[in-house]
């Protein structure tokens, strides 16, 4: 305690301690706070923001006033029952195709990677070097009449010429299946890698077989993944537009769609607001209810 | 009677054209507005609710004392393909720097770079990207924006374009085609000038539609008949809804449509939309490339500048719109002066003429039909660059819409586009 001598004196001892004590106990706080800044600034203040602009009218040209009135909750959830219903469906059905296809490639990876794990776990990400919007757009060019899918199809006469696969439901779900996949693998991947083989080894000492082994041991214990997968794709797939936007039709508009198009189109921020609110909270409580469901341990692995 | 351009032999020539050094006046072109106005309600001065006018003089921001020095790099915001290109560049309809004789000789001649930026597939997209930026009163970025009648009118009237100095630009004073003046808007050009007039119809793909077994569609109700999700209309919802109603044999006249002419236009519309008919911007190109689209609601100028060689485009038989895209300078611009002496040297007939002649749509800049057709027949034929009567006759202007039925109209473009 040499330090506290000299000016300060005897006294000043146990202040000195209280204070160390006081910024020991702060220290996880003050390790969290840039990210709770973070969150405060670009989470909370927009968030509060967009609720207010939700509860307001007005026009883009002549300003927003906040009224308190709640039509434009009333048109969100009145006016757009396909929109919603395409984002349910689209996200849902991707999230299931994600899993079932990047199931196989992280089980792979993880046990039968060896050598080439690192490669191939790159390969997994190597889509996110180009942009978002060029990848969506190339499934444009493989998809379209005369591209590499239908193209040769059509040369053959397998398929009639009015046959097409671009601005098709389908079209969008391939895209959302595709441009989230990485989101699904490398949960997946983390959760399998950190399974003891050991532990199948045992499963399969006591007479249990391959595809028991499997059920009771391995998928289970991979179940953290497959929940912190399945949200991360769910979330932005429910919210994505752009997939929509370029690969569907007027018909397979997503919630985001209305939401980029009140923004922009109609300049209504009102019920663009309302809709990304409720698009929010919806997700909110579904992740709460799955959370729930599966236990919250499982998030965290 | 219906027409069509062989993009193809017209591409040729066009470039063949540009090779040529002697490159002088092109000009004139025919009264296509002045047709069109007089004819088409355009802006008269009947209804004052409808028809935006220019702030009052005094929201006029003080030209004087802002030095007369040329500063860069220039902002311009631009439509694809929208200025004479060459090589590569020219063959793709898109823009890539150095590709521009017309930019690279105003580079030179100033000596000061241009930051051109393809930016524009649609007016409300892009008006988007600017409009907060206007309301807050900061700069956008941008020193100068090329942007459709409605769109200009309504920056315009709300104090959000610099006032130009008439004296930096006296090209554009002495040659501006007397039809494109007087609009309610800006009648004596204190803040913008046409950068391209064009028309809007059917364009197709005849080999595609051979193929299919279809043919080439010469009406609008051709148009409407063909599979939905073959066809393309426009995200530009005043094309779109102004030729539904040249469809249902309205008149496209803002000042006397009601909203339920809109709805009927709607209601023709809805059943396509739920078949596949898609809505989209300049990107039309691309799927006519793709085969995808067999034919569409289409401008004028795009399928000869960038398409392929057997898209052509036709004036329906009903009738065609016809608008004008503008130069204005929004506030705040840091580069106003060399913007304005970037309008001014491109309303320079010589430079004009090469401009319009890849774009391949109408020149605001008076000159003689004669002299161009000294240098190049095919193009003084043109009827992409010169309209015949018949044409002139049947366009319409359906730029300037109410409050009210703009929002209709909004509320109905978006039932149709499925948002």
């Amino acid at each position: 305690m040499t330090a506290t001598t000299g000016d300060f004196g005897a006294p000043m001892r146990t202040h000195g301690r209280g204070w160390r004590q006081r910024i020991g106990r702060a220290t996880p706080y003050l390790l969290l706070a840039p990210g709770i800044l973070w969150l405060l600034i670009f989470f909370v203040v927009p968030s509060v923001q967009m609720f207010l602009t939700s509860v307001s009218t007005g026009s883009v040209d002549s300003g927003f006033k906040l009224t308190f009135s709640s039509k434009a909750y009333e048109t969100a959830f009145t006016r757009f029952p396909r929109q919603l219903t395409n984002s349910l469906v689209y996200g849902g059905l991707a999230t299931v195709l994600t899993f079932l296809i990047g199931f196989p490639v992280a089980y792979t990876i993880a046990f039968r990677g060896g050598r080439y794990k690192n490669l191939l776990l790159f390969l997994v990400i190597a889509p996110f070097f180009t942009s978002f919007l060029i990848r969506t757009i190339s499934w444009k060019i493989l998809l379209n009449d005369t591209g590499p899918v239908i193209g040769p199809l059509k040369d053959a006469g397998l398929v009639p010429e009015s046959f097409g696969l671009l601005y098709t439901p389908l079209a969008v779900v391939a895209g959302i299946t595709y441009n989230f996949l990485p989101f699904m693998v490398l949960p997946l991947y983390v959760a399998l890698e950190k399974i003891d083989p050991r532990l199948i080894e045992a499963a399969k000492d006591l007479y249990a077989s391959n595809i028991g082994a499997f059920r009771r041991v391995t998928f289970p214990l991979a179940l953290p993944g497959v929940f912190a997968g399945s949200i991360l794709t769910f979330i932005p797939a429910l919210g994505d537009w752009v997939n929509a936007e370029l690969l569907g039709n007027t018909q397979t508009k997503m919630i985001g769609n209305v939401i980029q198009d009140r923004f922009i189109g109609q300049g209504d921020y009102p019920v663009a607001a309302a809709l990304s609110f409720i698009l929010m909270a919806g997700i909110l409580v579904a992740v709460s209810l799955y959370a729930r469901f599966l236990g919250t341990e499982q998030l965290t692995g | 009677m219906k027409y069509e351009i062989d993009a193809s032999i017209d591409g040729l020539s066009r470039r063949r054209f540009l090779q040529g050094s002697a490159m002088a006046g092109f000009g004139a072109f025919l009264a296509a507005c002045s047709g069109g106005s007089s004819q088409s309600p355009a802006p008269s001065g009947t209804n004052a609710v409808v028809i935006p006018t220019p702030p009052p003089a005094s929201e006029a921001p003080s030209a004087s004392p802002i030095p007369k020095v040329v500063t860069g790099p220039l902002h311009w915001a631009q439509w694809p393909a929208y200025i004479d290109l060459v090589g590569k560049a020219g063959e793709a309809g898109e823009y890539k720097p150095g590709s521009s004789p017309t930019i690279e000789a105003f580079k030179k001649q100033y000596k000061v770079d241009v930051n051109y930026e393809e930016k524009i597939l649609a007016n409300e997209d892009f008006y988007a990207t600017i409009q907060q930026q206007l309301v807050a009163g900061l700069a956008t970025g941008w020193d100068m924006i090329t942007i459709t009648d409605w769109l200009a009118a309504k920056v315009i009237s709300k104090g959000w374009a610099e006032k130009l100095d008439q004296a930096d630009v006296p090209n554009c004073s002495a040659n501006i085609r007397d039809a494109l003046k007087n609009q309610v808007w800006d009648p004596n050009q204190d803040y913008h000038y046409p950068w391209q007039s064009g028309m809007t119809g059917i364009g197709y793909n005849k080999a595609t539609l051979t193929k299919a077994g279809k043919a080439e569609p010469k009406s609008l109700a051709d148009l409407w008949a063909l599979p939905a999700d073959k066809v393309t209309f426009l995200n530009e919802k005043r094309d779109t809804f102004g030729l539904g109603l040249l469809k249902l044999g309205k008149k496209a006249d803002p000042q006397t449509i009601t909203a339920d002419d809109l709805q009927a236009v709607h209601d023709d519309i809805k059943p396509l939309s739920e078949h596949g008919l898609r809505f989209v911007g300049n990107e039309y190109i691309q799927d006519f490339a793709a085969k995808k689209t067999w034919a569409a609601m289409t401008w004028s100028g795009d399928l000869a500048s960038s398409g392929s060689e057997n898209d052509r485009w036709v004036a329906p038989t009903e009738g065609s719109m016809i608008w004008t895209d503008n130069v204005v300078i929004p506030k705040g611009a840091v580069n106003k002066y060399t913007a304005e002496l970037m309008i001014n040297f491109c309303y320079d007939p010589k430079i004009a003429a090469q401009i319009a002649n890849y774009v391949y749509y109408v020149s605001p800049v008076k000159g003689a039909k004669e002299e161009i057709a000294k240098l190049d027949k095919d193009a003084a034929k043109n009827p992409l660059l010169f309209p015949p009567d018949d044409v002139v006759a049947k366009q319409q202007n359906f730029q300037f819409l109410s409050d009210e039925l703009e929002a209709k109209m909004n509320e109905l473009y978006s039932d149709l586009a499925g948002t």
